[in-house]
């Protein structure tokens, strides 16, 4: 009841929308729920999911989704179940640690927190007289408590903190911003015609759009087309499947520009008002017929006439997804480029069933303490080099390349946060040479990573169960706002990252800045929320969410789109003048050699990222990885399911089981990521199966500098 | 007039083109249930068939169908199974002595030996969470809502509204249990 | 193909149960049927039978027990009488039929006997039985003998057929769910029991005489016969079945238990014993005086009876929980 006048008193305040613009279909959030439990945030994965966390005697008992929140549709998956696991699991990080022998080998000191912080602020402050704070890198991963890392790393006078977008979705994030000067969402519960390529998005949940596209194509029958090398989940669902030749991806989009184009199907009044550079778009598709992708894709000329004309008489409510999943080829960005430009030619833009700008929840910041500018520039020269790319995010591939050489100046000093950089960058090997050369390595986390099993020093953070963390918001069609707080007391000698970074900071020199309670931190935020009581409706709620999306804020004459001509750029000055592509230009991928294929890779529900191939409840369902290969080169090279196989490439060599099935190219092969840990902590998947990492060749996307992780050719044979 | 006073019978409602094979719900499960490794109350069963490039793939989430005539509560000998007015079928763990004829007996292989309790244990309906007026563990986390639960005797319940307008089916009715889990077609 | 949840405590408890089924007929029969001086036609035989009719059920009752995931619960199938669970009405038919097999087995026992074993019990414990109870124990058994006979007959047939449906009455099973299987059960088990005694006869000092060893085969071959006539209809109205019914016998035509059922129970387990004893008669059978009696051809045929009806168990326990709807 409460909750619901409130949103109404939201709508009520915008009056932009129609009531009932957008009726959530299905049982989003069917029949009673329970709200007993603490309210909080799930950390499991990106998602961000709302949840209620029922504590019994001090014990986590279950976490149950909490229906408030917009975004997380009422659901908890997997995963965020099997958070508890995390809590009491045995392996788990328990106090500080200083490795007592060799690096990896193990061998470790439990020690207080005092101990660990002069340790490490020691062996920081050596770094820094040495080579400067410029000497220090700083990287991280996504998290509520990220920007403590990230102020500590800028505090001490690193331009170095590094984080996770180029080895995440940077290409796309910056693809649409060139053409949009945002990136929008995708409104999968209205749209009635859907194409994805390789966004996989069944295995790999993203709120909301998994669950509104379940919604969506099952009970109204939305058309879905879906493109991709490997017979996902994905493609179980899809309406079509079309196993696209891999790296071909552009030019079956450049194929689809050229048939809605030459046809005239697209929406002219939209391109009109809105576009730039549609001339120029036109002329530069008319090469790229159907019958010339059928070459290069391997899907018929007639299937993608048919998927492009019904792709546009179904615009506005037609979109074509974008997917996240980092880089797959060099060409990265211009494929997503290519999919901006197709979206905005059917005149999809901020249209119900469309492609949504993102809506925000506006929460306040809590002012504190300022430092200076870093005297030196980034190791990874991303100005130079990637001009287009976020200088604050970094490059990382081109980065972990510079320090290895030296250049422009050395780094000696690693700190991590909740990053598993063995794992989430190709080449490990490289990655190792990195630690190796490093006058000290610290990581913060809450298990033995892989890294951490290499670190010097390891900070146990407290799980985010046990701890209280800032206000997070999540842009979106159904944006939210939400809150972390905390349901049980710490199990064991453990701090949130706030508490590692002030006891760091201490002994720096520079706790001035960070002179604050994560209390006064939240309240700052939660004190500019839309709702009265910021503070009080976080912590019986969680989170504040808009139920009702907004559609055509943007559709109107006088809006300027954040380009450089204010509107949407079909063509790109800017990418020129950066020396690239003003319009998306094709260039076939490499193939692999005989005898070699190119290996490929994907998600899975049960895992995130690298991260809880450990836990029982979702190892039970991920026993092991297996490389996936078709039943023809199989035979070929006399290879059955279950047989031990030697995978190599020039990065390196892996042993891992096979598994023979039709549901790939014959030219590919697939494996999970997670497997193969080297960390003897992580005891379930400890030299079980083989690690990615391993295989992968370092590759970047031209433009973001994004991690290209499917330009490796591998060589498999029988162990 | 009648419905009123009548009695309740729970059932579930499974529309399994929904079903991405997540596992949330069996996750879900076995924290709510405190189910141990290796043995579960629900689970996903996969489907293939099909030559590259045309390809099927299908997923049917299964547990204890809460039959009408559970052949685990008939061959039962100390009356530990037995079911509910309301029609759960549970176990009572003190009454169990672990014969385990009632696994032979399941049609469905929904009931399992519990390694830690050494009696058998199987899917509750989370009679627990049910009773309080919530949904099953499975019911609420599933994330494309694949399951209804829902009393069968309501009228006005989406349970029963879906079966009144959807085709559906039950698995094995030939054995005569009378299952109480209906498969969308 | 499932896991099996019952294993080889559940085999033997079968086959263990079935033999004293078996046991317990054959002596029965043998002390029912009467000479021309009203005196039990066999009594080595029956005797023999008596004395070892209670401790195979007994055993296999402890197994039963064992294999219980709560062992020490197992007195709680004895607060309900549960009339359509097998289980429930097997567990109390098989305390009445143990209660039963004792009191004909010390029927059986003669004066000095049964002072020695009654002299094993402390004075003060067997005071405390109630005197018509002592009074039972001491008394002669003989004149009982008959009337625990004729009462064992449908009891031992009741636990025999009871060991059938306990697989039998599983609807789900389409391997089991049939009532062939009780007779199957049935006339294996009985025909264990005259196996083992004509192994046990001519193992014992007095030799079986003539017309006890044509009782004995006579018995057998004709509840080997019925056991034949039982199984081949099995397996031909299975095959006309439904389609999980045919599934199921797919285990055993052609599957995993093809040589255990085919090779081991019909072959070596019945129509080997079966040619042995029917060669034995053969002289008898034709009219031609009295039948060989080759004392090592029917131990032989004796012991591959019973590994015939342990395989038969083995066979049903394991390939029944394989198969489902």
């Amino acid at each position: 009841m409460e909750r619901r006048t409130f949103i109404e008193l939201l709508g009520a305040g915008t009056l932009l929308v129609p009531p009932l613009a957008c009726k959530l279909r299905g049982p989003i959030a069917a029949g009673p729920t329970n709200l007993n439990g603490i309210p909080t945030t799930c950390e499991l994965c990106p998602n961000k999911c709302s949840l209620l966390a029922v504590v019994k005697e001090g014990r986590l008992a279950k976490l149950n989704p909490n229906p408030e929140n917009p975004k997380s549709r009422a659901m908890l998956c997997a995963r965020g179940n099997a958070a508890i696991q995390q809590v009491y699991d045995p392996d788990r990080l328990k106090q500080p640690l200083i490795r007592a022998g060799e690096r990896g080998e193990g061998k470790w000191r439990p020690v207080s927190w005092d101990e660990a912080f002069d340790f490490a602020a020691n062996k920081l402050k050596a770094v820094k007289e040495k080579h400067g704070p410029e000497g220090s890198l700083w990287s991280s991963t996504e998290g509520f408590q990220e920007v403590f890392f990230k102020n500590l790393g800028q505090a001490f006078g690193s331009p170095n903190v590094m984080r996770h977008p180029t080895l995440c979705l940077a290409s796309m994030t910056l693809a649409y911003s060139t053409t949009f000067g945002t990136v929008p969402s995708f409104d999968l519960l209205n749209a009635d015609y859907v194409i994805m390529a390789g966004a996989n998005r069944f295995e790999s949940i993203i709120t909301p759009d998994t669950m509104d596209l379940i919604g969506g194509t099952m009970e109204r029958k939305a058309k879905l087309i879906y493109l991709d090398p490997r017979f996902t989940v994905t493609a179980s669902k899809a309406d079509e499947w079309h196993p696209i030749k891999p790296g071909t991806d552009l030019a079956f989009i450049l194929a689809m520009l050229n048939v809605i184009l030459t046809e005239e199907r697209h929406d002219k009044a939209f391109v009109e008002t809105y576009t730039l550079g549609f001339e120029q778009l036109l002329e530069h598709v008319k090469p790229y017929t159907p019958a010339w992708a059928e070459k290069e894709t391997e899907i018929p000329a007639a299937d993608i006439t048919r998927i492009a004309r019904a792709f546009a008489d179904a615009a506005p409510r037609a979109v074509f997804y974008a997917g996240r999943r980092s880089s797959w080829y060099t060409n990265d960005f211009q494929m997503r480029r290519a999919q901006a430009i197709l979206n905005a030619v059917v005149g999809n833009w901020d249209r119900e069933g469309g492609m949504v700008p993102n809506r925000k929840v506006a929460k306040g910041e809590f002012t504190f303490m300022p430092w200076d500018d870093p005297k030196a520039s980034r190791v990874d020269e991303v100005e130079k080099a990637f001009p287009l790319a976020n200088a604050k995010d970094g490059v990382y591939l081109p980065l972990r390349e510079n320090v290895l050489k030296g250049t422009p100046y050395p780094v000696k000093a690693w700190m991590i946060y909740k990053q598993d950089p063995m794992h989430a960058l190709p080449d490990q090997g490289k990655t190792l040479e990195m630690i190796q050369q490093m006058d000290f390595v610290g990581v913060v986390d809450i298990a033995m990573s892989d890294t951490a099993w290499y670190a010097d020093v390891v900070f146990p953070e407290s799980h985010y169960l046990e701890r209280t963390d800032p206000i997070e918001v999540m842009p979106g069609i159904w944006p939210a706002a939400v809150y972390r707080q905390q349901a049980v007391k710490p199990l064991h000698d453990t701090k949130p990252m706030l508490d590692i970074a002030q006891g760091l900071a201490k002994r720096l020199g520079l706790s001035d800045y960070f002179d604050y309670t994560i209390e006064q931190w939240v309240e700052a935020e939660a004190k500019e929320l839309p709702v009265p009581n910021g503070m009080e409706h976080m912590r019986k709620h969680g989170v504040v969410g808009f139920e009702k999306p907004k559609y055509g804020t943007t559709r109107n004459a006088v809006h300027r789109f954040v380009t450089k001509s204010g509107k949407i750029e079909l063509f790109s000055e800017r990418l020129q003048e950066a020396g690239h592509d003003p319009l998306p230009v094709y260039t076939a991928p490499a193939q692999p050699p005989a005898n070699k294929f190119r290996l490929i890779l994907g998600r899975k529900a049960t895992i995130t990222h690298a991260a809880l191939t450990n836990l029982p409840w979702l190892h039970e369902h991920n026993r092991e990885n297996d490389l996936w290969i078709h039943p023809e080169p199989a035979a070929r090279l006399n290879i059955q399911t279950g047989d031990l196989l030697e995978v190599s490439s020039t990065a390196g060599t892996v042993k891992i089981k096979a598994r023979v099935t039709p549901e790939i190219r014959p030219d590919c092969v697939f494996m999970l990521h997670g497997f193969g840990k080297k960390s003897a902590w992580l005891r379930r998947v400890h030299n079980v199966g083989a690690a990615d990492s391993i295989l992968l060749e370092t590759a970047w996307d031209k433009v973001s500098g994004n991690a290209a992780l499917h330009e490796t050719f591998v060589k498999v044979g029988k162990a | 007039m009648g419905t009123k006073t009548k009695t309740k019978r729970y059932a579930m409602v499974i529309d399994s083109k929904k079903c991405i094979d997540c596992k949330a719900c069996v996750v879900a499960c076995k924290a709510e249930n405190k189910v141990p490794e290796g043995v579960f109350r629900n689970w996903i069963s996969v489907e293939r068939s099909g030559d590259y490039p045309k390809l099927r793939m299908t997923f049917e989430p299964e547990q204890c169908h809460h039959c009408d005539e559970p052949s685990c509560v008939r061959v039962c000998p100390t009356g530990a199974s037995w079911q509910r007015e309301d029609g759960i079928v549970l176990v009572d763990y003190d009454a169990c002595i672990g014969c385990k004829y009632c696994i032979i007996a399941c049609p469905y292989e929904a009931r399992y030996h519990n390694p830690e309790t050494h009696t058998v244990d199987k899917c509750t309906f989370c009679v627990h969470r049910v009773d309080k007026g919530d949904l099953p563990a499975c019911v609420e986390t599933c994330p494309s809502k694949v399951r209804v639960f829902g009393d069968l005797n309501d009228p006005k319940s989406p349970l029963h509204q879906l079966l009144a307008t959807r085709r559906h089916e039950v698995k094995n009715p030939q054995t005569g249990n009378g299952p109480q889990l209906y498969y969308l077609l | 193909m499932r896991e099996p949840v019952w294993e080889f405590l559940i085999v033997n408890y079968l086959f263990l149960g079935g033999l004293s089924a078996g046991l317990y007929f054959v002596s029965g029969l043998a002390t029912w049927i009467q000479d021309r001086e009203c005196k039990p036609a066999y009594p080595a035989l029956a005797r023999l039978g008596a004395l070892l009719a209670p401790w195979p059920v007994s055993l296999g009752s402890a197994l039963l027990i064992l294999d219980l995931g709560k062992p020490l619960r197992f007195w709680k199938l004895f607060m309900h009488v549960r009339w359509r669970s097998p289980m429930s009405i097997g567990s109390w038919l098989l305390v009445a039929f143990t209660i039963l097999s004792l009191a004909y087995l010390w029927s059986w026992l003669d004066d000095a006997e049964r002072r020695r074993w009654i002299g094993r019990v402390p004075r003060r414990a067997y005071a405390m039985l109630p005197a018509f109870l002592r009074a039972w124990l001491e008394a002669d058994g003989a004149p009982r003998r008959r009337i625990l006979a004729l009462a064992g007959l449908p009891m031992s047939v009741a636990v025999g057929i009871y060991t059938g449906v306990l697989l039998g009455a599983v609807q789900s099973r389409p391997f089991w769910n049939t009532n062939l299987v009780a007779q199957m059960f049935l006339f294996s088990a009985l025909s264990s029991g005259a196996a083992t005694l004509v192994l046990l006869r001519f193992l014992s000092k007095d030799r079986p005489g003539l017309r006890e060893l044509r009782f004995l085969y006579g018995l057998d071959i004709i509840l080997m016969g019925l056991e034949l006539f039982i199984v081949l209809p099995y397996l031909i109205h299975g095959n006309l079945s439904s389609l999980a019914v045919k599934e199921a016998l797919g285990l055993v035509m052609g599957g995993p238990f093809t040589f255990a059922f085919w090779g081991v129970f019909l072959g070596l387990g019945l129509l080997a014993p079966l040619a042995v004893e029917l060669w034995e008669f053969k002289p008898f059978l034709l009219g031609r005086g009295p039948f060989h009696v080759n004392p090592r051809w029917a131990m032989v045929a004796g012991a591959l009876v019973l590994i015939g009806g342990y395989t038969l168990r083995y066979v049903f326990v394991f390939a029944g929980q394989a198969t489902g709807f």
